[in-house]
């Protein structure tokens, strides 16, 4: 298991890298994906159960159907992929600096493996990150209520950002 | 520092370093915005359950709302880019004239 969680790992790593050098937004949300489903695994290897599926689900079902409506809204006739000479320089410039980040962080600080844990000390009849869920329903209500309405705020927020008569954020030209 | 919380760590820097350094497309930052997020949502559940705090379980759902409400309001800004610009290129923003 701990060798999973290493490969896992060097893909979070991977994907991190991807997006961070500045390929075209397709590859980059390729990359995102890639990121999303590593750290779901990551979450499972660790005990987890429903924070991994709602992960899963946000990043990839949610937010990569926008991202990918909203790539052709940028759309460039030749995308520049991993292979491209700049991009190809700022993913060997990210590669060096996270190796000799671990190389010299790692071995300094790190005295023992994380090891894999989800053992409370009393008995629960479902997993942990189950039972913290229900508990933000239970006890955490009004701070499920700030988290509606700081959705409901972006929903106008977003409304007056693309209406595009003179009065909103979105002004004739 | 376990192998853990380094990776999760240098994928928040990574999400930063390339937000800040070198960007091209205006969706390019907004995706590096995501990845901090997503590695601030991994912190957040590997704290509840590596230390099996199942209350701590509570903060990547809020966080992952919160952080939902931040791209939503970017995509906006997004379209409303692409709509007076014509294009989402960061060096588009500079002119004074659009």
């Amino acid at each position: 298991m701990s060798y999973l969680v290493c490969v896992l790992l060097f893909g979070l790593m991977v994907g991190s890298v991807g997006v961070a050098s500045n390929p075209s937004p397709y590859f980059a949300a390729m990359g995102l994906v890639m990121v999303s489903g590593v750290g779901c695994g990551v979450l499972i290897c660790f005990g987890g159960s429903f924070l991994p599926l709602v992960f899963f689900l946000i990043y990839l079902g949610g937010m990569m159907v926008v991202f990918a409506f909203s790539a052709a809204l940028s759309a460039e006739p030749y995308p520049y992929g991993w292979g491209n000479r700049s991009v190809k320089m700022y993913v060997a410039a990210y590669v060096l600096g996270v190796g000799c980040a671990w190389k010299v962080l790692l071995g300094k600080w790190s005295g023992f493996w994380g090891g894999i844990l989800d053992e409370s000390g009393e008995l629960l009849v479902l997993r942990g990150d189950m039972m913290g869920v229900a508990a933000m329903h239970d006890v955490g209500g009004w701070m499920l209520v700030l988290g509606g309405l700081g959705l409901l705020l972006t929903l106008f927020v977003v409304l007056e950002l693309v209406r595009g008569v003179s009065r909103g954020g979105l002004r004739t030209v | 520092m376990t192998p853990i919380q380094m990776t999760f760590s240098t994928m928040f820097l990574l999400g930063l370093m390339g937000l800040t350094f070198h960007r091209t497309h205006l969706l390019s930052a907004l995706l590096c915005l995501e990845s901090m997020m997503l590695s601030l949502f991994l912190a957040t559940s590997l704290w509840a359950l590596q230390l099996s705090t199942i209350n701590i379980a509570t903060v990547p759902m809020l966080l992952l709302a919160f952080s939902a409400c931040e791209a939503s309001s970017g995509l906006a800004l997004l379209v409303a880019t692409a709509r007076t610009h014509g294009s989402d290129h960061m060096q588009n923003l500079n002119l004074l004239q659009c």
